[in-house]
């Protein structure tokens, strides 16, 4: 059986600015995210990894090419249905966590779903459901401002979880955490994706946080220059990423 | 940079801030100088000497109430911006600004905004004085003309209170300013407070503010007599005191556990809102109560005003009942009367009876009056039908009387039952009292008892027997004419007793109520057009410190019509809340006011209830939009 593509990616063009000063950022990008991968990009600063994460989570338009997310072409749905594929099809999980310091990590993670107009008790079961997963069980009463990072963002994935997105885009989720936070995370979300529960697409500046992915994708000056996929051991893999970046050069951070 | 060009360059760069401010200052100015000014200008002194001392004395209260209410006005206002300016201020602290000079720069900044906002206050209070006055005298039903001039005194008076509180309420931000640590500048705008409130100190607070609003209820609908003052005081301040512990604890802890009813939260946007309101409700609970007290004060402030008038109508409708009474020992009169009133006008009813009078000395009652009239309840139903009127009293046994009394603008004697009264040593039960107007203005000048036929008799020998006639004119544009022919009727019997009364139907004697109900309608406004300003203010900048999160609600994908929805239900809650606790409180302020001035004032209730809520409407259909815009949601901010 062939697998179900989540997002397909044709000849992707992003142009800044008028005639005479044009930026182009990304200059025709091909990709193709399998359902329950998890693929990381990386990239020297002003690689394109923002807009190209930017124009998959539908906040920004190609110039150019086609973006297909779950069999739907972004450029031929309207405004309404792109606010309700972004609710039902997308998660995010963003660096600074963005839990909403108003409410408990319960309700912060309750929140997308309740908004969608589940029920109470599916809200409540899931959000149980996800915080013993990701070891947040005792955590659910407290505000964020009670939490540590590595908690914050590990609510913050919940929340991004709890509607069952086709895709999840991280954005430098472990750019905020100390290494040891930064491990728990990439390990819930690895095991989220081998368990068959999301398709993760990371942007990472850090090849640590890389190595948690089934594959790494390389953007210089708006181009993917390579994709690297992971073999038996993470070790391994992370060196091989190393390796690459060094021997691109620029500056990753 | 000097530092009156840096705080001028403040105000330029923060004009937004500060128009508010000005504006909502000057609005109180306007309405303090055009009160001030009518004390100042002669326009009410054609109503006679009189009337004009009784309006001046009203307006100095009210002056009173309003400048309480600038005050306090003053004091939120001013600590509203100091607060959101603290932060801006704040940063001085980095370009090495001592905290003196930063509290200088804040004074001169505050005394620009101070002046600026007096001078437009006066300005537009002395263009539109003469348009007030004018809408006083309307409003008043007072014939008077009102001429453009100028009074210096007014200004002058406005002025100097306004600025006296203007510049404690600068001083006292300077001072704080001087006092306070560079830490809690900064932080000053963005001091979150901590999101849930402790529980036992909310169920301390909500029991101890449901006890002291309860109380404030009954001391305020409680009957007597002329405890009545002091309870209805007490009333006011348990009241207020019962609202703000209300917001402060009993609302907090309803909200914080209807959040942990996750069923009941996880239903549409509640779960947003709702944490929203229990976040800001700590920092908030101080406006929704002000808010309240303030719409309270409106809505009986409109009762008052309306219950006056209408006393002001029947009182005036009672003294002209039967513009010429006659009172003597003779009882031919009534042809001559006829022939001497008739010669000038019409009779459209009269009427007559045999009654007793009575000097102080022999009755003890509540009301001390020079003479008192005791009347034989069949003479007084016969007196009642022959001038058309229904009787409303029941008949008293041995020992009972019925007190026929007149109207009053207010009583403190609430409790009118168990009332005892004595008539040559002997103790009467007052078993009913009516004010319908069977004797007319003779019912004002004496009090008048109705006693049985048994009794009547027994007391005959100890007053005086009398004689009185009522008679109703047609033509009130007569009146002069025929009071000076009915005047002949003494010369023609010099060797008898004869007084007679004349109601002139023009009298300006109670003109000065009709103001209080002019008064309590423009207080009426400018509270609730106060407490809408201060609903308004309050979320406008609220909206400010929401921007952050509506930017992560509008990154993780909610459509602006789930954070419209959200936020309309909290707005909605917002105003929603101090409307709700002012309806039943105002049920007992007006109940309290019903008591002393023996009026049913329960509609003027419900329509004032509904304007406040036809006020709170537009502003929350105003908010909205200004909300979406400052908190981000609407493109444009």
């Amino acid at each position: 059986m062939e697998e179900h593509k989540v997002v397909e990616v044709r000849n992707l063009v992003k142009n800044y600015g008028s005639k005479d000063f044009l930026t182009k950022v990304l200059k025709g990008i091909d990709l193709t995210i399998y359902e329950h991968d998890f693929i990381a990009v990386m990239g020297p600063s002003g690689s394109g990894k923002t807009t190209l994460l930017n124009i998959l989570s539908t906040i920004d338009t190609p110039t150019q090419g086609t973006v297909m997310i779950d069999g739907r072409d972004l450029s031929r749905v309207s405004n309404q249905e792109l606010s309700k594929l972004r609710r039902d099809k997308i998660g995010f999980v963003f660096q600074d966590y963005n839990l909403l310091d108003t409410m408990t990590l319960e309700d912060n993670i309750a929140l997308p779903l309740s908004l969608n107009g589940a029920s109470a008790k599916l809200c409540m079961q899931k959000t149980e459901q996800l915080a013993l997963m990701f070891g947040l069980k005792d955590h659910l009463e407290k505000y964020p401002y009670q939490l540590s990072g590595g908690q914050k963002q590990r609510g913050a994935t919940c929340r991004a979880l709890i509607t069952d997105p086709k895709i999840i885009f991280a954005d430098e989720p472990t750019g905020a955490l100390d290494s040891k936070s930064s491990r728990d995370l990439l390990e819930c979300l690895k095991a989220v994706s081998e368990g068959g529960r999301a398709t993760i697409l990371m942007v990472t500046h850090d090849p640590f946080s890389a190595s948690y992915a089934k594959d790494v994708y390389i953007l210089k000056d708006g181009l993917i220059q390579c994709r690297i996929s992971r073999g038996e051991s993470r070790k391994e893999f992370y060196d091989r990423i190393v390796d690459v970046q060094t021997s691109m050069g620029g500056d990753f951070t | 940079m000097k530092m009156m060009e840096l705080a001028w360059l403040n105000v330029k760069s923060s004009i937004r801030s500060y128009l508010s401010l000005v504006l909502s200052l000057a609005f109180t100015i306007l309405i303090f100088y055009n009160f001030q000014n009518i004390i100042y200008a002669d326009t009410f002194a054609v109503l006679g000497s009189q009337n004009k001392d009784y309006i001046d004395i009203i307006i100095q209260v009210i002056s009173f109430v309003l400048g309480c209410f600038m005050f306090f006005f003053l004091w939120y206002a001013t600590n509203v911006f100091l607060t959101r300016r603290k932060r801006e201020i704040g940063v001085y602290v980095f370009m090495g600004l001592s905290n003196q000079r930063i509290g200088t720069l804040y004074m001169i900044e505050t005394t620009l905004t101070g002046l600026s906002a007096l001078i437009l206050g006066l300005f537009t209070g002395i263009l539109s004085g003469t348009l007030f006055q004018m809408i006083f005298a309307v409003i008043s039903e007072y014939e008077v003309t009102v001429g453009f001039g100028f009074e210096i005194k007014p200004v002058l008076v406005t002025a100097a209170v306004y600025l006296v509180m203007y510049l404690f309420f600068a001083l006292k931000g300077y001072i704080e300013i001087v006092r306070s640590s560079v830490l809690e500048m900064i932080s000053a705008a963005r001091r979150n407070e901590y999101v849930r409130q402790r529980a036992g100190l909310l169920l301390a607070k909500a029991l101890l503010g449901v006890g002291v609003l309860g109380a404030g209820y009954y001391l305020a609908v409680r009957k007597g007599g002329m405890e009545v003052l002091t309870n209805a005081l007490t009333a006011v301040i348990l009241v207020v005191a019962g609202t703000y512990l209300l917001f402060g604890g009993l609302i907090p802890l309803l909200f914080q556990n209807l959040a942990r009813n996750k069923i009941w939260l996880y239903q549409r946007q509640r779960s947003l809102w709702v944490n929203q309101m229990i976040f800001r409700m700590k920092k908030n609970y101080r406006t929704y109560a002000m808010v309240s007290v303030l719409m309270l004060c409106a809505v009986t402030a409109l009762a008052t005003g309306f219950a006056m008038r209408q006393r002001y109508r029947n009182m005036v409708k009672f003294d002209g009942t039967f513009p010429f009474q006659l009172i003597s020992d003779r009882d031919d009169l009534d042809a001559r009367a006829r022939e001497l009133i008739t010669s000038q006008n019409v009779i459209t009813a009269s009427s007559g009876a045999e009654v007793l009078t009575m000097d102080g000395s022999q009755v003890t009652a509540s009301e001390s009056y020079n003479w008192y009239i005791l009347i034989a309840y069949p003479e007084f139903v016969s007196m009642a039908e022959e001038a058309g009127m229904e009787v409303d009293l029941p008949e008293p046994a041995e020992g009972e009387v019925a007190a026929a009394s007149h109207l009053v603008m207010l009583s403190l004697l609430t409790d009118q039952s168990n009332v005892r009264i004595q008539i040559c040593g002997e103790e009467y039960r007052q078993i009913a009292d009516s004010t319908t107007p069977y004797l007319g203005y003779l019912q004002k000048e004496m009090s008048v008892y109705v006693v049985s036929q048994t009794d009547y008799e027994r007391l005959l020998p100890l007053g005086e027997k009398r004689y009185v006639y009522n008679y109703r004119i047609g033509d009130t544009g007569a009146f002069a004419q025929t009071k000076e022919a009915l005047d002949r009727l003494q010369d023609e019997y010099p060797d008898s007793w004869i007084g007679r009364i004349a109601v002139d139907p023009d009298s300006t004697e109670l003109a000065w109520t009709r103001v209080i109900y002019t008064i309590c309608l423009f207080l009426f406004l400018v509270f609730v057009l106060a407490g809408g300003c201060i609903m308004f203010m309050k979320l406008y900048n609220d909206a400010f410190e929401e921007k952050a999160r509506y930017l992560v609600l509008k990154k993780l994908g909610f459509s602006r019509r789930t954070l419209k929805k959200s936020v309309a239900a909290e707005l909605r809650v917002s105003y929603l809340l101090p409307f709700l606790v002012m309806a039943v409180s105002s049920y007992f302020s007006v109940h309290a006011l019903e008591n002393v001035m023996f009026e049913h004032l329960n509609g003027i209730r419900m329509i004032s209830v509904l304007v406040t809520l036809a006020v709170f409407l537009v502003c929350y259909f105003l908010s909205v939009p200004v909300y979406l815009k400052n908190a981000g949601i609407d493109a444009g901010a």
